[in-house]
Protein backbone atom coordinates (compact mmCIF):
# COMPACT_ATOMS: atom_id res chain seq x y z
CA UNK A 1 0.00 0.00 0.00
CA UNK A 2 1.20 3.58 -0.79
CA UNK A 3 1.67 5.74 2.40
CA UNK A 4 4.24 7.48 4.14
CA UNK A 5 4.59 7.26 8.09
CA UNK A 6 3.07 10.76 8.35
CA UNK A 7 -0.03 9.48 6.55
CA UNK A 8 -0.42 6.67 8.41
CA UNK A 9 -0.08 8.09 11.79
CA UNK A 10 -2.72 10.67 10.54
CA UNK A 11 -5.09 7.87 9.41
CA UNK A 12 -4.47 6.30 13.24
CA UNK A 13 -5.99 9.84 14.87
CA UNK A 14 -8.70 9.47 12.82
CA UNK A 15 -10.05 6.11 13.14
CA UNK A 16 -11.10 6.17 16.60
CA UNK A 17 -13.25 9.76 15.80
CA UNK A 18 -14.58 7.56 12.62
CA UNK A 19 -16.07 4.33 14.57
CA UNK A 20 -17.36 6.21 16.86
CA UNK A 21 -19.45 8.16 14.48
CA UNK A 22 -19.74 5.24 12.67
CA UNK A 23 -21.26 3.16 15.54
CA UNK A 24 -23.45 6.52 17.01
CA UNK A 25 -24.98 6.68 13.25
CA UNK A 26 -26.09 2.76 14.13
CA UNK A 27 -27.32 3.13 17.95
CA UNK A 28 -29.18 6.08 16.45
CA UNK A 29 -31.27 4.28 13.69
CA UNK A 30 -31.74 1.56 16.45
CA UNK A 31 -33.27 3.80 18.49
CA UNK A 32 -35.28 5.38 16.11
CA UNK A 33 -33.90 8.85 16.99
CA UNK A 34 -35.28 8.35 20.23
CA UNK A 35 -32.75 11.48 22.26
CA UNK A 36 -33.94 9.60 25.47
CA UNK A 37 -32.11 6.58 24.70
CA UNK A 38 -28.60 8.22 24.51
CA UNK A 39 -28.73 7.11 27.97
CA UNK A 40 -28.17 3.55 27.10
CA UNK A 41 -26.55 4.54 23.63
CA UNK A 42 -23.12 6.82 24.73
CA UNK A 43 -22.16 3.89 26.86
CA UNK A 44 -22.87 1.40 23.72
CA UNK A 45 -20.87 3.43 21.69
CA UNK A 46 -17.57 3.63 23.55
CA UNK A 47 -18.20 0.23 24.11
CA UNK A 48 -18.28 -0.83 20.92
CA UNK A 49 -15.85 1.31 19.50
CA UNK A 50 -13.11 -0.26 22.06
CA UNK A 51 -13.97 -3.21 20.97
CA UNK A 52 -13.78 -2.42 17.38
CA UNK A 53 -10.15 -1.09 17.14
CA UNK A 54 -9.15 -4.24 18.99
CA UNK A 55 -10.84 -6.25 16.97
CA UNK A 56 -9.64 -5.04 13.56
CA UNK A 57 -7.01 -2.10 14.68
CA UNK A 58 -5.78 -1.42 10.72
CA UNK A 59 -7.84 -1.44 7.89
CA UNK A 60 -5.57 -1.03 4.77
CA UNK A 61 -8.26 -1.13 1.81
CA UNK A 62 -10.21 1.46 0.47
CA UNK A 63 -13.48 1.74 -1.33
CA UNK A 64 -13.77 3.26 -4.62
CA UNK A 65 -17.23 5.02 -4.54
CA UNK A 66 -17.79 4.16 -8.58
CA UNK A 67 -16.55 0.53 -7.99
CA UNK A 68 -18.98 0.17 -5.01
CA UNK A 69 -22.23 1.40 -7.44
CA UNK A 70 -21.29 -0.96 -9.59
CA UNK A 71 -20.63 -3.90 -7.47
CA UNK A 72 -24.48 -2.62 -6.02
CA UNK A 73 -26.19 -3.48 -9.07
CA UNK A 74 -24.41 -6.22 -9.73
CA UNK A 75 -24.98 -8.16 -6.08
CA UNK A 76 -28.57 -6.67 -6.72
CA UNK A 77 -29.66 -8.34 -9.66
CA UNK A 78 -27.54 -11.23 -9.69
CA UNK A 79 -29.01 -12.09 -5.87
CA UNK A 80 -32.44 -11.50 -7.28
CA UNK A 81 -31.78 -14.20 -9.95
CA UNK A 82 -30.15 -16.45 -7.46
CA UNK A 83 -33.10 -16.34 -4.89
CA UNK A 84 -35.44 -17.00 -8.34
CA UNK A 85 -33.28 -20.09 -9.66
CA UNK A 86 -33.65 -21.76 -6.21
CA UNK A 87 -36.82 -20.92 -5.47
CA UNK A 88 -37.85 -22.35 -8.49
CA UNK A 89 -35.58 -25.39 -8.14
CA UNK A 90 -37.09 -26.10 -4.39
CA UNK A 91 -41.16 -25.73 -5.51
CA UNK A 92 -40.99 -27.80 -8.90
CA UNK A 93 -41.93 -31.15 -8.06
CA UNK A 94 -38.98 -33.05 -10.59
CA UNK A 95 -36.52 -30.82 -8.29
CA UNK A 96 -34.13 -30.29 -10.93
CA UNK A 97 -30.77 -30.25 -9.24
CA UNK A 98 -27.74 -31.66 -10.19
CA UNK A 99 -25.35 -30.41 -7.15
CA UNK A 100 -21.49 -30.95 -7.01
CA UNK A 101 -18.30 -29.38 -5.27
CA UNK A 102 -15.80 -27.69 -7.56
CA UNK A 103 -13.03 -25.53 -6.94
CA UNK A 104 -11.84 -22.13 -8.79
CA UNK A 105 -8.60 -20.59 -8.52
CA UNK A 106 -9.02 -17.05 -7.46
CA UNK A 107 -7.08 -14.51 -8.95
CA UNK A 108 -7.75 -11.55 -6.16
CA UNK A 109 -4.77 -11.43 -3.99
CA UNK A 110 -5.90 -9.41 -0.62
CA UNK A 111 -7.51 -11.19 2.06
CA UNK A 112 -10.59 -9.10 2.44
CA UNK A 113 -11.30 -9.22 -0.76
CA UNK A 114 -11.53 -12.77 -0.58
CA UNK A 115 -13.62 -13.15 2.50
CA UNK A 116 -16.05 -10.35 0.13
CA UNK A 117 -15.68 -12.95 -3.22
CA UNK A 118 -16.96 -16.14 -1.28
CA UNK A 119 -19.50 -14.42 0.51
CA UNK A 120 -20.87 -12.16 -2.90
CA UNK A 121 -20.72 -15.82 -4.58
CA UNK A 122 -23.28 -17.32 -2.04
CA UNK A 123 -25.83 -15.24 -3.15
CA UNK A 124 -25.53 -16.27 -6.90
CA UNK A 125 -27.38 -18.63 -8.67
CA UNK A 126 -26.38 -21.96 -7.69
CA UNK A 127 -23.21 -21.62 -5.95
CA UNK A 128 -22.22 -21.74 -2.35
CA UNK A 129 -18.64 -21.00 -0.79
CA UNK A 130 -17.13 -23.76 0.99
CA UNK A 131 -13.97 -23.47 1.70
CA UNK A 132 -10.84 -21.05 0.75
CA UNK A 133 -7.70 -22.65 1.28
CA UNK A 134 -4.28 -20.52 -0.91
CA UNK A 135 -5.40 -19.63 -4.15
CA UNK A 136 -8.13 -21.89 -4.10
CA UNK A 137 -12.26 -21.33 -3.85
CA UNK A 138 -14.17 -24.60 -2.94
CA UNK A 139 -17.81 -24.00 -3.99
CA UNK A 140 -20.69 -26.06 -4.02
CA UNK A 141 -22.73 -25.73 -7.11
CA UNK A 142 -26.42 -26.46 -7.25
CA UNK A 143 -26.58 -27.34 -10.80
CA UNK A 144 -23.62 -28.25 -12.95
CA UNK A 145 -25.23 -27.01 -16.38
CA UNK A 146 -24.64 -23.27 -14.76
CA UNK A 147 -22.22 -21.17 -15.65
CA UNK A 148 -20.43 -20.89 -12.31
CA UNK A 149 -16.95 -20.38 -14.29
CA UNK A 150 -18.12 -17.41 -15.93
CA UNK A 151 -20.27 -16.09 -12.73
CA UNK A 152 -17.29 -16.56 -10.58
CA UNK A 153 -15.24 -14.40 -13.03
CA UNK A 154 -17.51 -11.69 -12.36
CA UNK A 155 -17.86 -11.56 -9.01
CA UNK A 156 -13.60 -11.32 -8.76
CA UNK A 157 -14.00 -8.85 -11.21
CA UNK A 158 -16.50 -6.59 -9.35
CA UNK A 159 -14.58 -6.79 -6.29
CA UNK A 160 -11.72 -5.82 -7.65
CA UNK A 161 -13.23 -3.02 -9.05
CA UNK A 162 -14.62 -2.37 -5.67
CA UNK A 163 -11.86 -2.26 -3.72
CA UNK A 164 -9.73 -1.13 -6.87
CA UNK A 165 -6.86 -4.11 -6.82
CA UNK A 166 -5.54 -5.66 -9.90
CA UNK A 167 -6.11 -9.51 -10.81
CA UNK A 168 -3.50 -11.85 -11.42
CA UNK A 169 -3.33 -12.99 -14.68
CA UNK A 170 -3.35 -16.57 -13.90
CA UNK A 171 -6.36 -18.35 -12.69
CA UNK A 172 -9.86 -17.48 -12.93
CA UNK A 173 -10.95 -20.71 -13.63
CA UNK A 174 -12.73 -24.18 -12.62
CA UNK A 175 -10.22 -26.69 -11.43
CA UNK A 176 -9.35 -29.96 -9.83
CA UNK A 177 -10.16 -30.03 -6.12
CA UNK A 178 -8.34 -31.62 -3.66
CA UNK A 179 -8.17 -35.12 -3.09
CA UNK A 180 -10.84 -36.36 -1.78
CA UNK A 181 -13.11 -34.39 -3.24
CA UNK A 182 -16.04 -35.45 -5.67
CA UNK A 183 -14.36 -33.87 -8.89
CA UNK A 184 -15.81 -30.93 -10.48
CA UNK A 185 -18.50 -29.88 -13.06
CA UNK A 186 -17.98 -31.10 -16.82
CA UNK A 187 -14.35 -32.15 -15.99
CA UNK A 188 -12.60 -35.28 -15.80
CA UNK A 189 -14.36 -38.68 -14.97
CA UNK A 190 -18.38 -37.11 -15.07
CA UNK A 191 -19.01 -40.95 -17.57
CA UNK A 192 -16.94 -43.27 -15.70
CA UNK A 193 -18.47 -42.56 -12.32
CA UNK B 1 -56.84 1.23 -0.76
CA UNK B 2 -54.22 3.69 -2.36
CA UNK B 3 -51.62 2.67 -5.20
CA UNK B 4 -48.67 2.48 -2.73
CA UNK B 5 -51.00 0.14 -0.32
CA UNK B 6 -51.20 -2.24 -3.58
CA UNK B 7 -47.56 -2.01 -3.86
CA UNK B 8 -46.50 -3.07 -0.97
CA UNK B 9 -49.07 -5.80 -0.54
CA UNK B 10 -47.41 -7.18 -3.66
CA UNK B 11 -44.26 -6.75 -2.55
CA UNK B 12 -44.96 -8.37 0.49
CA UNK B 13 -46.59 -11.03 -1.13
CA UNK B 14 -43.70 -11.64 -2.72
CA UNK B 15 -41.52 -11.68 -0.05
CA UNK B 16 -43.62 -14.21 2.14
CA UNK B 17 -43.30 -16.60 -1.67
CA UNK B 18 -39.61 -16.24 -1.35
CA UNK B 19 -39.49 -17.26 1.91
CA UNK B 20 -42.40 -20.43 1.73
CA UNK B 21 -39.91 -21.48 -0.99
CA UNK B 22 -36.28 -20.86 0.36
CA UNK B 23 -38.83 -23.41 3.53
CA UNK B 24 -39.50 -25.69 1.06
CA UNK B 25 -36.22 -25.98 -0.40
CA UNK B 26 -34.86 -26.69 3.76
CA UNK B 27 -37.70 -29.74 3.58
CA UNK B 28 -36.90 -30.74 0.22
CA UNK B 29 -33.36 -30.85 -0.80
CA UNK B 30 -31.16 -33.78 -0.11
CA UNK B 31 -27.72 -32.62 2.12
CA UNK B 32 -26.55 -29.81 3.82
CA UNK B 33 -25.15 -28.19 0.84
CA UNK B 34 -28.06 -27.48 -1.20
CA UNK B 35 -30.23 -26.94 1.95
CA UNK B 36 -27.74 -24.00 2.56
CA UNK B 37 -28.51 -23.08 -0.84
CA UNK B 38 -32.17 -22.63 -0.53
CA UNK B 39 -31.45 -21.03 2.61
CA UNK B 40 -29.23 -18.12 1.99
CA UNK B 41 -30.11 -17.10 -1.49
CA UNK B 42 -34.33 -17.05 -1.07
CA UNK B 43 -34.13 -15.56 2.57
CA UNK B 44 -32.26 -12.53 1.40
CA UNK B 45 -34.40 -11.96 -1.41
CA UNK B 46 -37.47 -12.71 0.95
CA UNK B 47 -36.30 -10.45 3.09
CA UNK B 48 -35.33 -7.88 0.49
CA UNK B 49 -39.07 -7.74 -0.54
CA UNK B 50 -40.30 -7.36 2.74
CA UNK B 51 -37.87 -4.43 3.56
CA UNK B 52 -39.09 -2.32 0.45
CA UNK B 53 -43.31 -3.39 1.21
CA UNK B 54 -42.57 -1.94 4.82
CA UNK B 55 -40.68 0.77 3.35
CA UNK B 56 -43.65 2.12 1.80
CA UNK B 57 -46.14 2.19 4.51
CA UNK B 58 -43.35 3.22 7.17
CA UNK B 59 -44.03 6.01 9.59
CA UNK B 60 -40.66 7.96 9.48
CA UNK B 61 -37.08 7.72 7.28
CA UNK B 62 -35.37 6.17 10.70
CA UNK B 63 -37.40 3.16 10.49
CA UNK B 64 -36.33 2.60 6.58
CA UNK B 65 -32.61 2.99 7.71
CA UNK B 66 -33.00 0.74 11.01
CA UNK B 67 -34.71 -1.93 8.48
CA UNK B 68 -32.30 -1.68 5.71
CA UNK B 69 -29.53 -2.31 7.96
CA UNK B 70 -31.23 -5.22 9.39
CA UNK B 71 -30.91 -6.28 6.16
CA UNK B 72 -27.59 -5.58 5.53
CA UNK B 73 -26.58 -7.59 8.80
CA UNK B 74 -28.98 -10.66 7.58
CA UNK B 75 -27.19 -10.79 4.07
CA UNK B 76 -23.67 -10.84 5.85
CA UNK B 77 -24.70 -13.10 8.73
CA UNK B 78 -26.17 -15.59 6.53
CA UNK B 79 -23.20 -16.12 4.02
CA UNK B 80 -20.84 -16.17 6.63
CA UNK B 81 -22.67 -18.56 8.48
CA UNK B 82 -23.62 -20.11 4.88
CA UNK B 83 -19.91 -20.87 4.16
CA UNK B 84 -18.92 -21.68 7.82
CA UNK B 85 -21.41 -24.68 8.25
CA UNK B 86 -20.52 -25.44 4.20
CA UNK B 87 -16.46 -25.74 5.24
CA UNK B 88 -17.64 -27.56 8.54
CA UNK B 89 -19.41 -30.11 6.91
CA UNK B 90 -16.51 -30.96 4.11
CA UNK B 91 -14.07 -31.01 6.40
CA UNK B 92 -15.96 -33.17 8.45
CA UNK B 93 -16.49 -35.36 5.49
CA UNK B 94 -19.97 -35.14 4.54
CA UNK B 95 -19.85 -36.10 1.34
CA UNK B 96 -22.24 -34.01 -1.12
CA UNK B 97 -25.01 -35.48 -2.34
CA UNK B 98 -25.08 -36.40 -5.98
CA UNK B 99 -28.00 -37.25 -8.82
CA UNK B 100 -28.32 -40.63 -9.33
CA UNK B 101 -27.29 -42.01 -13.21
Amino acid sequence: MPGSTQLLSAAQARRPVERALLFAGVWFVVAEADLSSWTFGVPFVLVATIASLRLTPAREWRIRPAGALRYAWFFAHQSVAGGFDVALRAIRPSLPIDPKLVCYRLRIGPEHARVLVADTVSLLPGTLSAGIEEDSLTMHVLDCGLPVEEGTRLVEEHVADLFGIELAEEGGTIGPCEVGSVGTCGIGSEGAR
Amino acid sequence: MSVIDVVSVLLLVAGTFFFLAGSTGVLRFPDVYTRLHALTKADNLGLGFFVIGLSLRADSWVVVVKMVLIWALVIVAGATAGHLVAEAARTSGVVPWRKPR
